[in-house]
């Protein structure tokens, strides 16, 4: 099973890499020079906030870039194509192909954020700033966000349409980072509102849990603890994405 | 160690058997409206033969295939593959199948995406070499191997397509139109690599719309028709010798053609074309094979077996009008 997984996952890997998604590393590495050349000279004293601010915001839009533009296409394309039934049709289960697809996007994805970490690190080492290890926390909580969000796009992906895939793996980015403002909104409303609220912050996941960068950039430590959770969070919601997508998936006719 | 299904079951179960498949597709927003692609096909299928199912666009083919196949899921009916439920993961242990205009990934080389499909079916690494190598020198790319399947032409992504299909060394081709928009070149080499894997003893069952196709190759052939099976011809029995015909470029004919020995007889001469007669499939596949070292063009290639074409246009029109079938 273990080598089934890997072949679609290294396949996806390749598919990805050789689709020039790694230029986005150049746009990343444009992205820094700006902020230090450009901003930081108009923030005597706050240079490396910004090339934080910059950095960590940029590796975790781009990264969302591409889980909107190649998660969420990913297995609709290759049944738009047929590629799918070629795959299918040799002894490979529904789940392992799903499984193969997410890892490979989810290497991806790993990759890419690490190359913008090595630039990340030499913008700040241009500032008078220390990189301090929370940064590192900060880009590994993001990639945990990034893998979350890919998980999702691989359940929409095998659902909807790209554009639809898309709309709702860019939604739940949206309500993901406003789960706690929904508890408050619903405990000021009361009534009905309060009880969809609760239920909309239990049913998706909080993705402020991933999301330490103002903190981070205005020099607060990340627990390791904090950490820990994090990435049991984000394995459980992994999971449980990827359980639904091959639910989905499996009474899907090719 | 029991053997596997397709061997223990060698000499007494049909390779294929669908009794009574029916499949309806769901249509409209909410899905209630159900649209018959496969209303009732049931055939059987033995080892080492060339079965074909012949119909019209949306007659119920690839629809079919796809049940065989798992890829959609009966209302009706049962689908074993060598005594196996077609349901199992295993019954496609040894089926090879190339979908109809088969697109794969892009950015892959040829051999890259045999190997991938060589991992898929489990082959150890050597073996896995050994399989891409032989099989992309069977469909004649050995010398395109590392090139990206984007830089293909359609011709020879079909040729790769049906190179993944043989990488198993299956017992079973499912192929769904495999000679569907192939040039006559293409479609001579198709033809020739079916017959072949019929000598090595592999079953074989291909969907097809188009009649001298199914002819040429096929020795059993299931007429299907708005999703119903209309009729199944066994053209061992009743084939003639078949007639090769080439229509070439007049210049390039003239220098060809003219040896004696070579089994080809100039039946018309036109201005610009001449057609020529091949007294056999090897003089005209040598004939092709002189054309396109020589570049010169073939203007069309006929393969004449009988009157197939008349039958299958009297089996349409005898078929009584039958609710919407969906495309399929």
């Amino acid at each position: 099973m273990l080598n089934r997984v890997t072949a679609v996952a290294v396949a996806t890997f390749r598919e990805t890499v050789r689709d020039r998604l790694f230029y986005l590393v150049g746009f990343f590495g444009l992205l820094l020079v700006g902020a230090v050349t450009v901003l930081s000279p108009l923030t005597v004293g706050a240079q490396g906030k910004i090339v934080a601010d910059v950095g960590l915001g940029g590796m975790s839009f781009l990264g969302l870039l591409v889980v909107l533009l190649v998660g969420a296409n990913m297995v609709r394309k290759e049944m738009e194509r047929r590629t799918i039934t070629t795959i299918l049709t040799k002894p490979v289960g529904r789940g392992e192909y799903l499984a193969g697809k997410y890892a490979g996007l989810a290497l991806t994805l790993t990759c890419l954020v690490a190359l913008m970490s090595l630039l990340y690190v030499g913008a700040v080492a241009l500032t008078p700033a220390v990189l301090a290890w929370s940064h590192l926390a900060a880009v590994y909580l993001t990639l945990l966000e990034l893998l979350v969000l890919c998980a999702a796009a691989v359940l929409f992906s095998a659902l909807a349409g790209p554009a639809l895939a898309a709309l709702f793996a860019a939604t739940l980015f949206a309500i993901g980072h406003l789960t706690e403002s929904l508890l408050d909104f619903g405990a000021l409303a009361g009534g009905p509102s309060r009880v969809l609220a609760a239920v909309a912050f239990r049913l998706l996941p909080d993705l402020e849990v991933f999301n330490v960068r103002a903190a981070v950039v205005h020099g607060d430590p990340v627990a390791a603890g904090h950490l820990a959770l994090a990435t049991l969070y984000a394995a459980g919601w992994i999971v449980v994405f990827l359980v639904l997508a091959r639910a989905v998936f499996a009474r899907k006719e090719l | 160690m029991n053997p596997p299904p397709m061997i223990r079951n060698r000499t007494t179960t049909p390779v294929l058997e669908i009794d009574g498949l029916a499949k309806s597709y769901r249509r409209g927003f909410w899905g209630r409206r159900a649209a018959p692609a496969v209303a009732d096909v049931s055939v059987s299928v033995e080892r080492g033969e060339i079965f074909a199912l012949l119909g019209h666009n949306g007659a119920g083919k690839t629809t079919t295939l796809k049940a065989v196949l798992g890829l959609v899921r009966p209302d009706r009916g049962r689908i074993t593959i060598g005594g196996v439920d077609a349901r199992q993961r295993a019954a496609r242990a040894k089926v090879g199948y190339l979908p109809e205009s088969p697109y794969f990934h892009e950015n892959l080389t040829a051999r890259e995406l045999l190997d991938f499909y060589g991992r898929l079916l489990g082959l150890a690494d050597r073996r896995r070499r050994e399989r891409t190598a032989a099989c992309l020198e069977l469909v004649g790319l050995a010398d395109d191997r590392h090139r990206r399947l984007a830089d293909c032409s359609k011709g020879m992504r079909q040729r790769i397509g049906l190179a993944q299909a043989l990488l198993g060394e299956p017992d079973l081709l499912i192929l769904d139109e495999p000679q569907s928009g192939l040039d006559p070149l293409g479609r001579r080499l198709v033809r020739d690599l079916l017959l072949e894997q019929k000598r090595r003893g592999v079953t074989i069952v291909f969907s097809s719309h188009i009649v001298p196709d199914v002819e040429a190759i096929a020795d059993r052939v299931a007429v299907i028709a708005r999703g119903r099976l209309v009729e199944i011809k066994d053209l061992r029995r009743r084939r003639p010798a078949p007639a090769y015909r080439a229509v070439v470029d007049a210049r390039a004919a003239a220098r060809l053609v003219a040896p004696a020995d070579a089994g080809l007889t100039v039946v018309a001469r036109d201005e610009d074309r001449w057609t020529v007669a091949a007294a056999h499939a090897g003089a005209l596949g040598a004939l092709l094979v002189a054309c396109h070292a020589a570049g010169a063009p073939v203007i069309d290639v006929q393969v004449q077996g009988g009157d197939l074409e008349a039958e299958f246009l009297a089996d349409l029109a005898a078929e009584a009008p039958a609710p919407e079938v969906a495309p399929c």
